[in-house]
């Protein structure tokens, strides 16, 4: 039977790692901003549920503030231009769902996509955190789990409703996640956090989160799968 | 409610059976694909016991292959089961059996350090290894198929290969403690765990594979490893027992020699048809009644609603605890497999 090999020690304060980290946290930040803004908007289209969506947009914009901290306190400046690009894509396709009232879609890429997408980089995340991030991080995961199932319960009221327009949706979006991760798996690596387990963990949430609303695990295995191998 | 957590046997097999299932997205993957891939309940379980007694099941894929001991990709062999396990336990599963290498990587890579999952605290009261019932049942094929072979237990002498195992030492403790067996050959890597085995017993030679397996009457085969040994069936006794109690099982195909017959090992029958897709999957000859031991032991727990971690640790399997389980698995209408 092979055996574990014992990982390397991190040096956070190498400059291998902190030129790293400048992107990592930019991305970090700026998805907390965008999902900050992004719940605002989604509160215009569920006037109904404003309240509960303003509340949501709020602990994010406490989150962009914790990650800043993780920054500043390596002593690293986030590359924010190149997070703004990387998350360029799926902004643009909320955008475009927003401005047509498509609320599953954007549901769809907010709730479920990106929340999913942060549970499982910042699970993964933590074991391999400096000390001062990993409280910052555990507190967000925490967080991020509600925000995942306020999409999830929206969509499994509407479930019927909204199957077709969700499968739409993670065709045109999936793919995407799978691009981003491919972008960021070496800055990752740096890290200390596996490409592999990322997908794994973002799977594992996603495909939860399909599974609440209502999905078959058929349906999940596809969905979840959608657009992998071609990325 | 049970739970079984089950893997393929290869990649191969891992695509033919994607491809069988209608999962064409999974089908056509390589190893890297299999490396990501989250643990997915893919079979709802029904099972009768001779008593009248109905429990219902889940078959968890955790999607571990062998080939990724294989290939070193260890931290991705170990994220499959705790995740397998997390997903489990999420569904509610009371009793889950660890199957195939799942319960070997647990021990091997020390899991039982891993207690918390994402948002999920492992309890592993509800997991078993299934190697009690394992290790009884190889040991009552040694039992029930030599004396059909007319190879008497006083005069034979058994090697077992694997001894220092979970299910190896099991086997050695029932075979030294309710047998007149004649002499046991204790054959694994590790000298000094040899050494306390021997201790233990009281008795038993150390020896090599080749050394032993010409002495051999009855080879217990448990050894545990991601790709096959070939054993030279030319060197075996005639008649020669070989219990082929590894996974996945393969002597039978690769040894075909007069006199010499093999036994798939830790492969329990039932009385009853289950109603699952799984065992065909896994090529049992008689998919709807034959199944593995371990599987067998969290019905078993199930049925007994002994809610607990039955088989868990290392080399802790007692006498005792096989009486224990061997009771209920014929209560409840499972044998011991017996049929070459």
């Amino acid at each position: 039977m092979p055996q574990l090999e014992a990982s390397a020690a991190l040096d956070f304060h190498s400059e291998n790692y902190k030129d790293a980290y400048s992107r990592i946290n930019a991305i970090v930040i700026e998805g907390e901003q965008e999902a900050y803004e992004n719940y605002i908007q989604l509160a215009k289209l569920l006037p109904e549920h404003e309240e509960e969506l303003i509340r949501l947009s709020k602990m994010e914009g406490r989150h962009k503030k914790g990650f800043e901290a993780c920054g500043r306190n390596l002593q690293v400046t986030p590359d924010m231009e190149f997070a703004r690009e990387f998350f360029a894509k799926l902004h643009q396709n909320f955008q475009d769902a927003l401005a047509e009232g498509k609320v599953v879609t954007c549901l769809l890429i907010q709730a479920l996509i990106i929340e999913c997408f942060a549970i499982a980089a910042y699970n993964i995340y933590i074991p391999v955190a400096d000390d001062f991030a990993r409280k910052i991080t555990e507190g967000v995961v925490k967080d991020e789990y509600s925000h995942l199932n306020f999409g999830e319960e929206w969509l499994k009221a509407n479930f019927e409703a909204s199957k077709e327009e969700l499968e739409a949706a993670n065709k045109q979006n999936l793919p995407i996640v799978w691009q981003m991760l491919n972008q960021v798996a070496d800055d990752a690596h740096v890290l200390a956090m596996e490409k592999d387990a990322l997908v794994e963990d973002f799977m594992i949430a996603y495909g939860e989160a399909l599974s609440n609303i209502g999905f078959t695990t058929r349906d999940i295995m596809r969905m979840s799968a959608y657009g992998l191998a071609a990325a | 409610m049970f739970g079984l957590i089950g893997h393929l046997t290869s990649l191969e097999h891992a695509q033919l059976v994607a491809r069988d299932l209608g999962y064409p997205e999974y089908a056509d993957q390589g190893l890297d694909f299999w490396c990501s891939a989250p643990p997915q309940i893919v079979d709802k379980i029904k099972v009768t016991s001779i008593t009248g007694q109905q429990i219902e099941g889940q078959y968890v894929e955790s999607c571990f292959l062998p080939e990724m001991l294989a290939n070193r990709r260890i931290k991705a062999a170990t994220r499959k089961i705790v995740n397998a396990m997390a997903h489990a336990q999420k569904h509610g599963i009371n009793i889950t059996a660890l199957g195939g290498f799942s319960s070997i990587i647990f021990e091997n890579f020390n899991l039982n350090q891993i207690t918390q999952v994402r948002n999920i605290k492992l309890e592993f009261e509800r997991f078993t290894t299934g190697n009690t019932h394992t290790a009884y049942i190889i040991s009552r094929q040694v039992e029930q198929a030599s004396k059909e072979l007319g190879i008497e237990l006083s005069k034979a002498t058994v090697a077992i290969c694997g001894a220092t195992g979970d299910i190896g030492s099991a086997v050695c403790r029932w075979l030294n403690e309710r047998t007149d067996v004649a002499e046991m050959l204790l054959i694994a890597r590790d000298r000094d765990r040899l050494q306390s085995l021997q201790e233990e017993l009281g008795r038993g030679k150390i020896m090599g594979l080749e050394e032993a397996l010409p002495l051999a009457d009855i080879v217990v085969w448990v050894a545990s490893m991601p790709k096959g040994v070939e054993i030279d069936s030319t060197v075996l006794k005639q008649p020669c027992l070989l219990i082929d109690g590894g996974y996945p099982k393969n002597l039978g195909t690769k040894i075909q020699h007069p006199g010499v017959y093999v036994l798939n090992g830790g492969i329990v029958e039932h009385s009853l048809d289950i109603d699952w897709k799984i065992m065909s999957i896994v090529n049992m000859d008689v998919p709807a009644r034959q199944l593995f031991a371990c599987f067998a032991e969290s019905m078993l727990l199930e049925f007994e609603k002994w809610y607990t971690n039955f088989s868990w640790g290392r080399n802790q399997i007692t006498v005792a605890k096989m009486e224990q389980i061997g009771e209920v698995s014929l209560k409840h209408g499972f044998r011991p497999l017996l049929s070459f």
